[in-house]
């Protein structure tokens, strides 16, 4: 944590920093963006894993589903990854010294690998994906989890701008 | 009792003073309450969005517009009485604040447009989807709806960002 701490105030030092602070108009339309595009990823994790476990009346099939959305996933999260690098050089001590925000990351990390495998075998196989019956079984605890894990994303990610003031 | 004596009356309930942090014990309430609605608003936003997307041709071509909405309006709906609840609650804590900030005005006059947009579709166009549920490009009338909303949807999330960074 003491690195993570070193590291934050060596960023506190940049000339980015610096011009972020003084521009403050960018920060809230980072932040703006980044709630966009963290919608477009929660809100297509949820239709897919809906679509999975049977709960929508679907309006395609599962593969047309995925194959849809997942490419919108992808660069919505390349955005909240350009957003968020942001946001942390504009405020170090308050991201990186925080719990929440590095539970964050890994679990990004996580769900995203798992996001990967996923569409990956979808792609390979989408016949198999497209009915209940054949569906492979991992669909369902793949729905389940990858429903947790982004739930969980987006309360860490609010909580960050809370629970900060008690680590910095 | 005029406007004002009123929402200085939402204010004095105990659900806004415990949600504005005014009750010890209840610090984590208004966080929780925010939570709640940006769970929500994404998913509101997210399936509106999904659904502009193919109003105006762009994506999810090979479904239809009818299919495709009865798999998403449901969530959209379900989410925006979340939404709704959770940022009343998120309103009365302060509602003299909030009512006289600028942002929360263009907020719901942009709401209520993105609502007008939405009738007159389901009025107008939509009255006979069979002639275009599969027709690409979409009518312009419906590519219109289509993109009117993804302006208005965006400028609201935007708007509900600003009211919480300075209201």
């Amino acid at each position: 944590m003491e690195l993570f701490r070193h590291f934050a105030q060596w960023i506190g030092t940049t000339a980015f920093n610096e011009w972020l602070g003084e521009n403050a108009w960018v920060i809230p339309i980072s932040q703006s963006l980044h709630i966009v595009c963290l919608a477009v990823v929660f809100g297509s994790a949820i239709v897919i894993s809906l679509h999975l476990l049977g709960i929508v009346r679907p309006g395609r099939s599962t593969s047309q589903t995925v194959t849809t959305l997942v490419p919108w996933m992808y660069r919505a999260l390349f955005v909240l990854l350009v957003t968020g690098v942001v946001q942390t050089i504009a405020e170090p001590v308050r991201q990186l010294v925080t719990p929440e925000f590095i539970w964050k990351l890994v679990l990004v990390v996580g769900v995203l690998a798992m996001t990967i495998v996923f569409a990956r075998s979808v792609r390979r196989n989408p016949a198999a994906w497209d009915s209940p019956a054949s569906r492979p079984a991992a669909a369902k605890a793949y729905a389940v989890t990858s429903l947790l894990l982004w739930t969980t994303i987006v309360v860490l990610g609010r909580l960050i701008g809370y629970t900060w003031a008690f680590y910095a | 009792m005029n406007l004002h004596d009123f929402l200085k009356a939402l204010e004095a309930t105990p659900l806004a003073a415990a949600v504005r942090g005014a009750t010890p014990g209840w610090d984590w309430l208004f966080p929780i309450v925010e939570t709640v609605h940006v769970i929500a608003l994404a998913l509101v936003f997210s399936s509106i969005v999904m659904l502009d997307l193919r109003l105006v041709g762009m994506a999810s071509r090979e479904s239809s517009v009818s299919r495709l909405s009865r798999e998403l309006l449901p969530i959209t709906w379900t989410a925006f009485v979340v939404a709704a609840i959770s940022g009343t609650i998120l309103f009365i804590s302060k509602a003299t604040g909030y009512f006289g900030d600028i942002r929360f005005k263009m907020k719901f006059v942009l709401m209520f447009l993105a609502g007008v947009n939405m009738l007159v579709f389901h009025r107008g166009a939509y009255k006979h989807v069979e002639e275009w549920d599969v027709a690409l490009p979409p009518p312009a009338a419906v590519r219109f709806a289509g993109a009117a909303s993804l302006l208005l949807w965006t400028s609201i999330v935007f708007l509900g960002r600003y009211i919480g960074f300075y209201a």
